[in-house]
């Protein structure tokens, strides 16, 4: 039963090299498990297109509409004029702008995909015209974009606390520390990583041209600032979920677009309306096989066995911790964030209480690395996404990305697992 | 023409399915009425848009790949056998998807579910499943066919200036 | 090959243990000839997808609420308060019912066979608000409730002086949080304590419906089985089902109480003001569902149980 799964696994990363669309390659894992794990499609398509019509992903085709009429309507062009008074003179600051974006995004969407559908599409090309090259912002915009599982709300953690029986809003606050680590990682990573780009910056001006500049900017980017101001105001009012904010966003870019701005003409919203569709589409189509294939695992108990093979063979407290870490990075590198959550953590749960972790404790834990498995290949839908809307190849966008995980994701990983407080000091500070 | 096709109807289909989610946040929070199966009803655009998105990656070739391998070759002429290799294996796997694509289109048909509150078929959102994945196979054939014609009028002894380029 | 059962509650939920003492009676009485595996928290998916797994064979058994999609007479065991107290829910919903030989009619087209039911829990409502004036249903709240995508749930929210608001359950947790709805109905205490109970501060146990869940099973794979084997499992089912019946009161109870200790307030709802919203749901909510299902079919059954 092993022998299958790691023979599908083979499979889909030989397909995978050999350039065989992504969709495919996972179906090629799946035709591995029927005609070798001796796995049924029987029922398979009808439950793979049953996950698909998830409301958890309906908001990411029209972030990524929104984004895409921002970019070329002049919305975003306001916006990122007003946004550039502050950073356009510092090296790096635009990159520090899209990591902090996406912790915005973060802080209203459940969904690792969103920062990338929204802010992909605007920042993108504005940070490649300021000298970055169009890999590093992709994958930075791309890695940002897991913030949206760590700043609450967070799908995966209300996965977890139904599947735990912990206070969902503790496991929100859990991750809430680790989440924030990483957004000031990331930023001080491309602080530094930006000093090797030529960048474009703009000469030092004294405060009186800075406030002149500023409220002129201002002035001009006041439409295009009550996009975030609904977005946020309609969420935390209690007037929207974050899907329906998706969805206002973009009705509310099409008239700004065509009669404020002018930037958008009816080609413009064709175009974006074909890129939206496409690389939604591209993405969704990937997850659909990617879920199935996952299902198979499942149903043959292959995420059970990792879990005993790995635990079989020690009880030492650091060893432990370090093994969790490695066997969820596994997994996250085969299975989606809440199939990962549903298996293995009521499986790791008594193992954690006997080492003294403490449920809130394991869902940063727990939280951090599903988070992560969405950009590591070859299950890697935030990363694929950036690729499809950033238009790099992801050979291109994988160096940066891993780049980026190892020195500003993985030490948060390690911190989380072996300094409790900065998982716990939220939580128990509001009462948990 | 194909191109003005898919760009009308992606386009259609995420207008509708935002307009539908707008309407509903002022039913309920304007009229204080919320209509019942709006969200049910979100669900055929907004799959038929998935779908069809994937339909319009297969026809435009790009649909996602990590063609790891494909750095490494240096000549023209490999990475276009490597090319056919690879369209000739995802041939082969769309095809069998495609077959299962049919057995849940039949499925659908015969035990017609209906959505929970306005008892709409599913049928016409399961049925996209195999029309697209047809579509995929189609426009992987035509790729396909493609890519063979180019190796096959390839001259090798342009790949020296291929490298140098 | 070991018997897949899934279920929709997480790892050591009561549901969870009774399932695997079950499991283990059957195993054990039948020599180990049967085994079972054990997928909670939908792991092969939320029911509705999994009925039809069961139907097709994909899936051998699970114990889960009543997927209407392939048959919208499934729908006749959700109508709200046709049982308003436990004997009368045994009576409705108990084995040799009119409605439960309903069920099991409408579940075999599927190919799938009834083994066993399993009484969860009356429903009730989870506020976040305080609550306006519950004992009366024609008394317009204004408090916007979060219904599940269920058409008796929606219908029932409105004629009992709510707002009805679907929502996906993946965003009604935020939902409640951040004030797009004050509260949640279609469930009873277990679940709002495993999913809501950091966004419940008033649990009304209004006994809106009576919430059965049944141990299903695909026929083929039943009847492909020795007959021995069969009979100890269909045996062990009965127990799981009559035990079930002796102890769902008392789980209902500790339930309230876990709510309670996890900073609900409980409010009561007098016999009055039940038998009220009753008469009110009765009256806007069943003619509606009974036309969809078929007035000829439905009605002799709903009235064979309610008389
Ligand atoms: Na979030
Ligand atoms: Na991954």
């Amino acid at each position: 039963m092993v022998e299958s799964a790691l023979l599908a696994f083979g499979v889909l990363v030989v397909l995978l090299t050999l350039g065989v669309p992504l969709p495919y390659c996972f179906g090629g894992g799946i035709m591995v498990m029927v005609f070798v794990g001796g796995a049924t499609m029987k029922g398979a398509m009808l439950w793979g297109f049953g996950q698909l019509s998830s409301p958890v992903l309906l908001a990411i085709p029209l972030f990524v509409l929104a984004g895409t009429i921002m970019s070329s309507s002049g919305i975003a062009g306001a916006l990122l004029k007003f946004v550039d008074v502050f950073v356009s003179r510092i090296k790096g600051g635009l990159g520090v702008v899209a990591t902090v974006s996406c912790a915005i995004i973060g802080a209203i969407s459940g969904s690792g995909l969103t920062g990338i559908a929204a802010i992909g599409p605007i920042l993108i090309p504005e940070m490649e015209r300021k000298g970055y090259p169009r890999a590093y912002a992709t994958a930075l915009i791309a890695n940002s974009s897991i913030l949206g599982l760590l700043i609450p709300p967070s799908v995966t953690m209300i996965v977890y606390g139904w599947v735990t029986d912990t206070s969902i809003l503790a496991c929100f606050l859990a991750t809430l520390g680790p989440g924030l680590f990483i957004m000031a990682a990331f930023s001080a990573t491309n602080l530094v990583w930006a000093r090797k780009f030529p960048l474009v910056l703009d000469a030092p001006v004294s405060f009186g041209g800075f406030v002149s500049e500023a409220s002129s900017r201002a002035l001009i980017a006041v439409p295009a600032l009550v996009m975030p101001v609904l977005i946020l105001g309609g969420i935390y009012g209690g007037v929207m979920t974050p899907t329906e904010a998706a969805a206002v966003s973009v009705i509310y870019a099409l008239p700004v677009g065509f009669f404020i701005y002018r930037g958008l003409t009816m080609r413009a919203l064709f175009d974006a309306g074909k890129e939206a569709g496409t690389a939604v589409g591209a993405i969704m189509i990937m997850i659909l096989f990617s879920l199935i294939l996952s299902q198979m695992l499942v149903l043959q108990n292959a995420p059970q066995a990792l879990v005993d093979t790995i635990f079989g063979f020690t009880t030492d407290r650091t060893l432990l911790l370090i093994l969790v870490n490695v066997m969820l990075f596994l997994l996250g590198m085969v299975v989606n964030d809440i199939t990962a959550i549903i298996l293995v953590a009521p499986l790791l749960m008594p193992l954690m209480q006997a080492i003294d972790v403490s449920p809130v404790q394991f869902a940063a834990i727990i939280g951090v690395n599903t988070a992560m498995g969405g950009v590591t290949p070859p299950y890697a839908s935030i990363l694929y996404l950036g690729a499809r809307i950033g238009k790099v190849k992801v050979t291109q966008v994988i160096r940066p990305a891993m780049i980026l995980l190892v020195v500003g994701y993985l030490p948060v990983v390690f911190l989380t697992s072996f300094w409790p407080s900065l998982s716990l000091a939220i939580p128990t500070f509001f009462g948990y | 023409m194909m191109d003005r096709l898919f760009k009308i109807v992606l386009t259609g289909l995420l207008l509708i399915v935002a307009f539908f989610q707008a309407v509903q946040v002022v039913t309920r929070y304007v009229l204080e009425i919320p209509m019942m199966g709006l969200e049910e009803m979100l669900i055929y655009p907004t799959l038929w848009l998935y779908v069809l998105g994937s339909v319009n990656a297969s026809r435009e070739d790009s649909q996602i790949r990590a063609n790891v391998l494909d750095v490494f070759l240096k000549t023209q002429r490999a990475r276009l056998k490597l090319a056919v290799t690879a369209e000739v294996i995802s041939l082969g796997i769309v095809a069998w998807l495609t077959w299962w694509g049919w057995d849940f289109f039949r499925y659908s048909l015969r035990v017609w579910k209906e959505s929970p509150t306005l008892y709409v078929p599913t049928f016409y959102s399961d049925c996209a499943v195999f029309i697209g994945l047809l579509l995929m196979t189609l426009w992987t054939v035509k790729s396909l066919i493609k890519h063979v014609r180019v190796l096959a009028a390839h001259n090798p002894s342009l790949d020296a200036e291929v490298n140098n380029g | 090959a070991n018997l897949k059962i899934s279920h929709v509650r997480p790892q050591g939920a009561q549901v969870d243990k009774d399932l695997r003492v079950f499991a283990e009676q059957v195993t054990q009485a039948t020599g180990g000839k049967l085994k079972f595996d054990l997928f909670p928290a939908n792991a092969l998916g939320d029911y509705t997808v999994v009925q039809e797994r069961i139907s097709v064979g994909a899936v051998d058994m699970a114990l889960q609420p009543v997927a209407t999609g392939v048959n919208k007479r499934l729908q006749i065991g959700a109508l709200p308060y046709l049982a308003t107290d436990w004997p009368s829910a045994k009576r409705v919903f108990g084995k040799g019912s009119p409605l439960r030989a309903a069920m099991e009619d409408l579940y075999a087209k599927q190919d799938i066979t009834v083994l066993a039911a399993y009484p969860v829990y009356f429903g009730g409502i989870s506020l976040n608000k305080p609550p306006v004036n519950p004992g009366d249903p024609d008394a317009k709240k204004g408090l916007k409730l979060r219904v599940p995508p269920i058409k008796s749930f929606q219908l029932l929210a409105d004629s009992i002086g709510y707002i009805g608001s679907p929502l996906p359950f993946s965003e009604a947790f935020t939902a409640v949080q951040t004030g797009v709805v004050d509260g949640v109905i279609g469930s009873g205490a277990e679940g709002y304590y495993a999913s809501f109970r950091d966004v419940t501060k008033y649990y009304l146990p209004m006994n809106t419906h009576f919430e059965v869940w049944y141990l299903l099973i695909n026929g083929e794979v039943l009847n492909d089985m020795d007959k021995a084997d069969r009979a100890k499992l269909e045996e062990a089912a009965a127990t799981f089902e009559t035990s079930r019946w002796a102890a769902a009161e008392a789980d209902q109870a500790g339930n309230e109480k876990k709510l309670q200790d996890a900073g609900a307030q409980l409010v009561p709802v007098s016999a009055e003001a039940l038998a009220a919203n009753a008469r009110n749901a009765r009256a806007q909510v069943w003619p509606e569902i009974i036309k969809d299902m078929g007035e000829a079919w439905a009605r002799p059954i709903v009235d064979s149980v309610t008389k």
